[in-house]
This record gives C-alpha cells, sequence and structure tokens, in this order.
C-alpha cells in the first residue's frame, strides 16, 4: 500500500538547507495561509508535525496543499495528483471517476496549449460536484479537493498555463496512501483494498491481500483486538465496520473453496536464519523470510506452533484446527519446524558455527507475573497463574477438577478467557475480581459481554490483598474496596484502597490473571546484560535489531504481554530488517503519515446510515460443557453486505521531492 | 409510525422505506439509473440526490439508499438539486455520448446533448445484473472487476464467472443500455456473454425449451429431481404420460405443488 520512495534509503533526517522550517503557503483543513503576504499569522498550529522531515516543495493532500519552496510548481504537481487519485477511484459512482477523468482530460489540454479560462471553470464546477454528491469518503474528501484548493490559491499559476507562460512539467513526485484503520493497524494491513476485494465477489484476491502482512488470518480474524475497528471513520455516522470479521469471512471462505497454499519463494539464498519460538512473531518472520529465500529453522518448546495462540486462548474463541492450517502452510514453504525442542540456554555462537547468519528471538511473555499478593509465593493448592490454567485447558483439559468457587483476579482478556474456561469446565461459580470499574476494564468489551451472559460475575473496584491457606491449601482471598482516585500515566483513574474495607471471600479455586513476564532463563548471564532492559528483550523499535550483532526480536520478548497483531507486525518488520543486514543494506521504514491526523477530512456531508451486519453467536445454553466455538463468521453474502459499508478513506499525498538535479527521481508523473 | 416531511407534505408511514420509496407514493418522480424496485439500493449513478435538512444547513443524498428516520425533512427539487442531477448526468454523458439510455435522462436533466441515431450501448457499470446476478438469481456469476488502487490504469468493468452463469438471461433483461445480450446460436444452443450454452429437450414433446445448465440449478435448489424439471409447461399443463416419468417422480412432484 504504501510505496517506499528512493530517499528513504539514504539518510531521511537530512533536509536540503534553502528549505525553511515552516511552509510559505498551506490550505490545511481548509485553512488558507499565505506567508508570502507580511503580517501574515503563524502557522505552527496549521501544519501537521510529521511533514517537517519529507523532504519536499509542495505537497498535495487529502486534506489540503502544504508547500514550502517557491520553486514548487502547483499546477504540475495538480496534475500528478490527478494521475494518483484516479487510480484509487472505484468508478462505482458515476461523479468521482468520471469526474477525475474529465479534469485530467483537461489537462491535457493545457499541455496541448489550447485550454481557456472556461475549463478552469469547469474544474471547480466538477471539484464541487464531487465533493457534494461522491459516494464514498475518498470522492468527497479526497479526489478533488486539494485540486479545487489550488484553483483558488494559485490561479495565477493556471491562468500562466492557459496564456502558455507556463507548462507541465515532471518535477519528479512521490506519492502514498493510507486510510485511518490502516494506520491503526499494528500489522498495516491493506485494509481498505481487501475489503474492496471481498465487497466485489473477490474473496481470495481479497486474502491474498491479507496474507502480505497478516500471516494467519483466519486466527487474527477471530482473536484480533482490532485497533482498525475503533479508528473506523463509520462510527461517526453509526457504528464501526466489522473489519476482523471480514477477514476471517476471507479466511473461511478459501478453507470452504479447497484451501489454498502459501507462495514459495521466487530464488533460494544461502543464507540460514535461525529462529527461537513460533508464535505469531516468529512465524510472520518465518514467512517473509522463506519468501526471501533464506533456510530458516525454527525452535519451538512447546508441542505445537502458534505460541499464545495455541496456549493462551480457548476453543471455542479459536479452534485450533484452524490455527493449525495456517501454521501447517508455513512449515509447507519448506521451513524447518523443530517442536517439543525449547532452547534451554542459547549460545549464538554455537548457532553461528551451524551456519545461521541471523537469529530472531520471539519466546514470548509466558511467565505469569507476581501480584505482590502477601503469600502468593507459598505454593498454595489451589491458586493458579492465568496463563498456566489456559495452558493446562489446551494441553490437559481432563485434569482439571471443577470446584465450586473460583476468583479469578484481573481485568484483561486472559482474566475473561480463564473465566469463560472455567464456566465451561463446570465451575458453578466463576466470579472475577477487578480493581477498577468496567470503563477501565482493558478487557474487550464484546468479550466482557459475552462472559456476563454466561453467567461470570464481575466484581469491580475490589483488590486482594493476601491469600490465605492452611497446611498448604487455599481457603480464602483476603480483599479490600477500592475507590477511583485521579487518572494515572496511562490516563485511567487509579484505583485507591477504602480504609478498612477490608473483607475474606472463601475460595476454592483463585487465578491470578495480571500480567505475563518473560522467562530470561535461557540466556547467559553475559547474552542476559546486554539483551534485557528491565525484564524484557530490548530492540530498536523500528529494525528490531538488539544489541548483540545479528540478533533480532520481536512480540511479546519485547513489548511485554501484546497483542497478536502487534506481534505479527513486529515480525514482518523484523524479517525485512534481517534481509536488510543479509544483504548489507540500510534499512529504516518510513511511515509518512506517522503525526498527522489521517481522521481529518472536510466535505463529511450526509452519508445514509446502515447498521453493521450482526454476526450470528452460539445460544448460551450450548455453550456450557464445551469448547465449541461461539462465533459463527459472516457467509459470502453477509461478508459481501458488510463490505459495502465501507467509506472508502483513502489519505493521498504526492509531493514534489526536493533533492539536488542530477539526484532527481524518475517520477511518475508525465508532462511536456 | 415515522412521520416524515416531503416538499411540504406530510407523510405518516411505516418506517424502514427509503426516501425514493416515500417519495414514489406521493407521485414525486425522482431520476434513477442503476436503481430497480426488486434489488437492493446501490447509490451509484447519483441522479436520484435529495436534499435532507441536518439543523439549518441542507445536505444532497441519493434518495435510493437513505432510510427515512422520524422527523426527516427532505425535499426533491430546488436549484442545488437540479445543478447536482444536471452534472452527474453531464459527466454521464461525458463519458457515455455514444449510448442512448444516458444521451435520454441527460437530455431530460437539462444537459445539451447532441442528437444522433447511434447507440453503442456500452456497459455503465451501474451494477444492475450484478445485483440481479446475486439477489435473484442467486449464483453471483458477475462481478465488478479491476476496482481500487490495485488495478492503476485498469478501467473497471463487469467480470464473467462462466463456471456459475446458468444461462437464465436475468443480466440482459435488467441491463438499461442493451450492453448485455443473450442471442440463439443455431435452433439449439443459446449465447450470453459469449459463451454457448445447450439447451434442454422437453422430455415428453422434445421441445429446447430452456438451458441445460438453468434447468439443472432449478433442480438442485428445489430438490425437484431433473426429470421432472425437464417438461416445459404446455406439456406439463397437459399432464405428463407416466411412461415418460416414473412413479416416484410424480408423488414428488404433487407434492411440490
Amino acid at each position: 500500500m504504501r510505496k517506499q520512495h528512493p530517499i528513504g534509503k539514504g539518510d531521511p533526517q537530512k533536509i536540503p538547507s534553502q528549505q525553511s522550517r515552516f511552509p510559505l503557503v498551506t490550505t490545511w483543513g481548509g485553512r488558507f495561509i499565505d506567508r508570502r503576504i507580511k503580517n501574515a499569522p503563524t502557522m505552527a498550529d496549521n501544519f501537521p508535525g510529521k511533514l517537517e522531515e519529507l523532504p519536499f516543495k509542495g505537497i498535495m493532500t487529502w486534506n489540503g496543499i502544504v508547500v514550502r519552496h517557491e520553486d514548487a510548481d502547483i499546477p504540475s504537481l495538480t496534475y500528478a495528483y490527478l494521475r494518483e487519485a484516479r487510480k484509487i477511484s472505484c468508478g462505482e459512482c458515476s461523479v468521482c471517476m468520471i469526474g477525475l477523468d474529465r479534469v485530467i482530460g483537461i489537462f491535457r489540454k493545457f499541455i496541448e496549449g489550447t485550454g481557456t479560462i472556461q475549463d478552469l471553470k469547469e474544474i471547480e464546477e466538477i471539484a464541487y460536484q464531487v465533493s457534494v454528491n461522491g459516494k464514498c469518503y475518498f470522492g468527497r474528501s479526497a479526489a478533488l479537493v486539494p485540486v479545487a484548493d489550488a484553483i483558488k490559491h494559485f490561479r495565477q499559476d493556471f491562468l500562466a498555463l492557459i496564456t502558455g507562460k507556463r507548462v507541465l512539467i515532471n518535477r519528479g513526485y512521490e506519492f502514498a496512501v493510507t486510510a485511518p484503520c490502516i494506520e491503526a493497524c499494528p500489522a498495516s494491513l491493506p485494509i481498505t483494498a481487501y475489503i474492496e476485494k471481498i465487497k466485489n465477489f473477490q474473496f481470495r484476491e481479497s486474502l491474498e491481500l491479507i496474507r502480505l502482512q497478516c500471516i494467519l488470518p483466519g486466527v487474527i480474524g477471530r482473536t484480533c483486538t482490532h485497533p482498525c475497528e475503533t479508528a473506523c471513520i463509520r462510527q461517526k455516522i453509526d457504528e464501526s465496520l466489522s473489519i476482523r470479521l471480514l477477514k476471517r469471512a476471507a479466511a473461511d471462505e478459501d478453507l470452504k473453496e479447497g484451501a489454498s497454499s502459501l507462495p514459495l519463494p521466487r530464488k533460494e539464498k544461502p543464507e540460514k536464519v535461525c529462529i527461537i519460538g513460533a508464535g505469531p512473531a516468529g512465524l510472520a518472520a518465518a514467512y517473509h523470510l522463506r519468501l526471501f529465500g533464506y533456510g530458516v529453522t525454527i525452535f519451538e518448546g512447546l508441542s505445537a506452533m502458534g505460541g499464545m495462540a495455541a496456549v493462551g486462548i480457548p476453543d471455542y474463541r479459536l479452534p485450533k484446527e484452524v490455527l493449525f492450517h495456517e501454521t501447517n502452510l508455513i512449515k509447507r514453504m519448506g521451513v524447518d519446524v523443530f517442536l517439543n525442542r525449547g532452547v534451554d540456554l542459547l549460545k549464538w555462537d554455537d548457532l553461528k558455527e551451524q551456519g545461521f547468519k541471523a537469529l530472531f528471538l520471539s519466546v514470548g511473555a509466558h511467565r505469569g507475573g507476581d501480584m505482590g499478593l502477601a503469600g502468593e509465593n507459598d505454593l498454595v493448592d489451589g491458586f493458579e497463574q492465568g496463563i498456566d490454567f489456559l495452558r493446562k485447558v489446551q494441553e490437559r483439559c481432563s485434569d482439571i477438577k471443577p470446584v465450586r468457587k473460583v476468583f479469578i483476579l484481573g481485568g484483561g482478556n486472559v482474566a475473561i478467557d480463564c473465566a469463560r474456561s472455567c464456566l465451561r469446565l463446570g465451575f458453578s461459580h466463576v466470579e472475577i475480581l477487578y480493581r477498577r470499574s468496567r470503563k477501565e476494564m482493558p478487557a474487550l468489551p464484546e468479550e466482557i459481554d459475552e462472559a456476563l451472559k454466561e453467567g461470570v460475575k464481575i466484581r469491580y473496584l475490589t483488590a486482594p490483598l493476601r491469600v490465605k491457606s492452611k497446611w498448604g491449601r487455599l481457603e480464602g482471598l483476603e480483599c479490600v474496596k477500592m475507590k477511583l482516585g485521579d487518572p494515572d500515566h496511562t490516563g485511567r483513574r487509579k484505583p485507591v484502597p477504602v480504609a478498612g474495607s477490608s473483607f475474606t471471600l472463601k475460595a476454592d479455586k483463585v487465578i491470578a490473571a495480571t500480567g505475563q513476564e518473560v522467562d530470561a532463563s535461557f540466556l547467559t548471564e553475559q547474552d542476559r546484560k546486554k539483551l534485557l532492559r528491565g525484564n524484557k528483550v530490548w530492540a530498536d523499535p523500528l529494525t528490531c535489531q538488539t544489541d548483540l550483532e545479528g540478533v533480532f526480536a520481536g512480540g511479546d520478548c519485547v513489548t511485554g504481554p501484546a497483542t497478536l497483531i502487534e506481534a505479527l507486525g513486529m515480525g514482518n518488520r523484523a524479517a525485512r530488517s534481517i534481509d536488510a543486514y543479509l544483504q548489507g543494506k540500510p534499512y529504516r521504514p518510513q511511515n509518512f503519515f506517522a503525526g498527522i491526523d489521517t481522521s481529518l477530512q472536510r466535505n463529511d456531508g450526509f452519508l445514509p446510515t446502515k447498521q453493521a451486519v450482526r454476526v450470528r453467536l452460539l445460544p448460551e445454553s450450548r455453550r456450557m460443557g464445551d469448547f465449541i466455538e461461539v462465533e459463527a463468521g459472516f457467509t459470502r453474502n453477509e461478508a459481501m453486505e458488510e463490505a459495502r459499508r465501507c467509506l472508502r478513506c483513502y489519505r493521498l499525498m504526492v509531493w514534489e521531492v526536493d533533492k539536488p538535479k542530477e539526484e532527481q527521481p524518475k517520477g511518475r508523473g508525465r508532462g511536456t | 409510525m415515522i412521520r416524515i416531511h416531503i416538499d411540504d407534505q406530510t407523510v405518516e408511514t411505516k418506517g424502514g422505506g427509503s426516501i425514493l420509496t416515500e417519495a414514489g407514493k406521493l407521485h414525486i418522480r425522482i431520476p434513477t439509473l442503476c436503481y430497480h424496485e426488486s434489488l437492493s439500493p446501490f447509490g451509484a449513478c447519483r441522479l436520484c440526490v435529495v436534499e435532507v435538512k441536518q439543523g439549518r444547513r441542507w445536505d444532497l443524498t441519493t434518495s435510493c439508499n437513505t432510510e427515512i428516520v422520524q422527523g426527516m425533512i427532505v425535499r426533491t427539487d430546488s436549484p442545488e438539486i437540479r445543478r447536482s442531477r444536471k452534472a452527474a448526468a453531464e459527466l454521464l454523458y461525458y463519458k457515455y455520448p455514444r449510448t442512448r439510455a444516458i444521451r435520454d435522462i441527460a437530455e431530460r436533466l437539462g444537459v445539451r446533448v447532441t442528437q444522433t441515431k447511434e447507440d453503442a450501448r456500452e456497459c455503465i457499470l451501474c451494477g444492475l445484473c450484478v445485483r440481479a446476478c446475486q439477489e435473484i438469481v442467486g449464483v453471483n456469476a458477475l462481478r465488478f472487476e479491476d476496482r481500487g488502487p490495485d488495478h492503476p490504469g485498469e478501467p473497471p468493468r463487469i467480470g464473467y464467472l462462466g463456471d456459475s452463469c446458468i444461462c437464465c438471461g436475468a443480466c440482459a433483461f435488467i441491463c438499461p443500455t442493451g450492453y448485455i445480450r443473450m442471442e440463439p446460436v443455431g435452433a439449439d444452443r443459446r449465447m450470453i456473454w459469449e459463451r454457448v450454452f445447450e439447451m434442454g429437450a422437453c422430455r415428453v414433446c422434445g421441445k429446447k425449451f430452456a438451458p441445460l445448465a438453468q434447468l439443472e440449478y432449478l433442480s438442485r435448489r428445489s430438490d425437484i429431481p431433473l426429470a421432472q424439471v425437464m417438461t416445459c409447461i404446455t406439456c406439463r399443463e397437459a399432464g405428463i404420460p407416466a411412461s415418460v416419468v416414473d412413479e416416484k417422480d410424480w408423488v414428488s412432484m404433487h407434492q411440490h405443488r
């Protein structure tokens, strides 16, 4: 989706000297400021922060124009913008694509020298009509909005075009495309594009696009925390698109149609890469490295691939057939996977001698963290870590003897997973204790709703103090009531104990699901000093490189317990970074939209409302005693109907590159 | 009951309908190109725009896919509406000047049109055929292709999935420009989307009366044995001799009736 531009490979920090820090002219957000005129207002607030780092003379974006250099050629830039916009326009409604075609046609007249002032008026009328009558948000707020700005505020330049004092020339242009959902996604999935494919009944093509950035579509389609949906512009009108379920539909449809396989590398490369841990990060890295042609070997301590997805997410949320199908596909590309082969002590030098040129650490965070409770480390029978419990549910479900009263500590997804699993195993009273209120609860709201429907009780504003036991057997839990104080650094209100409110709950089992840590015991003392910061592995957030030469790291062991999609995104990035490292090329991914608010747009207008398609769920009465998947997923037609709700909020930026003449790249913008 | 206001008329209605259908009940004519009452609205042609009051402002919206809500104030005619309809028609005319269906509607909306007898019958991407195939026939043999940022340069078009097609001709029937045509090939075959289909012969009189693929589809969908479906309507009304259809088929056919 995003186009790497050649400058990114050099030094992106260096801005050519003649360029000033503030722009000369901007129409950002529709506010016109011209600093060439005396006493113009300052425009610090009218300049999207990170554009500063981009070496451009003039940039045309969905939200306006920013000019930094007097030399910028706006009519030529407009022509370049139009040609990029035309590629995004889908042609579904009659105004946007034909409108763009018509305007491009008029620009051709300018090139031929047959343009008139009447033509400028026509462009303005088309731009206006597309912005009020376009079907999607690309048409309304991006297709011709900046073009109208250009003609309005740089009229002299366009008049010069008509009189022949100016010609359209190619100055060398770069472009970048995104959407608010793509920006919110930790793995930058091409969301708008794959939704478009589903809308047009091209499920296979959709899956191919998803797999570019997400190698576990069925898994992510079931379990993702979907930050994309939180960013979805549609919720301003009615409700967010069910992006997660659409991804799942593409994966389900593929299984129904006979499961496609993954592409194979075009060319083999001699270098070998070692990956420790077959979780989402490790698998994503393995897939991309294999596709680049490297030999990949994975060592995994568990008996199955998938990491947290295999042992941390119960079957009613993620049936393991789906996970194993997708992980096996990666294996079938020629990745060597050794299961049940955890690394006891990592010796990078030995691995190097075996011929590995790079190492990727993705061991995850599988050890339950201490809560700081009195008595929690006394090895009490009946007190358990959430993550250990979930693993037992996965591996030795029949070993768990249901007891009467179980309390689960914590408010995250692990706590909810534990609680719902307990109910399914036959525990009669399942209660979650959480120290803040529902509003602050980090678990997914839909998961909390389902848990409550199934009969899980949640006691808010309650914190445990002490695990009470007798002869090593759990007796109960001493708790204290909390109230909410001032917001802390996460923005959530901090719970404060209410004095004298402690009380004891009788409990048969307590599960602590408050956090996980990295188990770093496999590192040598020396490596620990180099690799760890605090109790996590440190890696460069962009390149995933650690302080040890040739060693990269990603996933939960770097971020601490996070989401599958974050791990997957890091795996993708690590693979590209390892490739650059092995090829001896610099790697520095650039996010052109970082620091720019992509939710901004002009001309929202009125849009017909349409509620999201409701996904069918298993009736509560059939859920107990079994781990049948709760969510049914969309059918083909439901998915297509939901995909039609996408507003296509594509955000396009095209800029005139500011570079010394001899380095001028071959642009795509063509002129006379 | 939902009360809405359309052009100074107050309407009380059950709700669930669109502005277009409600206006239709009041005999208000709104031009459309991509709308068909049997299909889900698409909002592609942008000719059916009306204005909805939002606070003090009037906002344009397509009437076919805007559901009515309590207290909605709508007007179906204003200079702004006429301007937008004309602009959309003008763009369509710019793109498809040689197609008569476009010329006709553009002329009605005030676009100056060059009169000619020519009719190129181009595909105008209204999507009626795609929707008919999906929603009424239920086979999904048509879809839009080459849309969105992955197909730079390619003009969007209707893609045809021959394996799913049953040659029912619904797309040809609904096509507003005549771009899709179903034609006989000789006496016993029929062609649509450049694919030739065999016609099935009636088991009684032997007349080739419907495409085989369509009869097979009907049989599959309705669970009626193919032998029974393969009887033309004339013979069916006349009663079917037992020698042609075996007894079991008879029983199930009567059950279905």
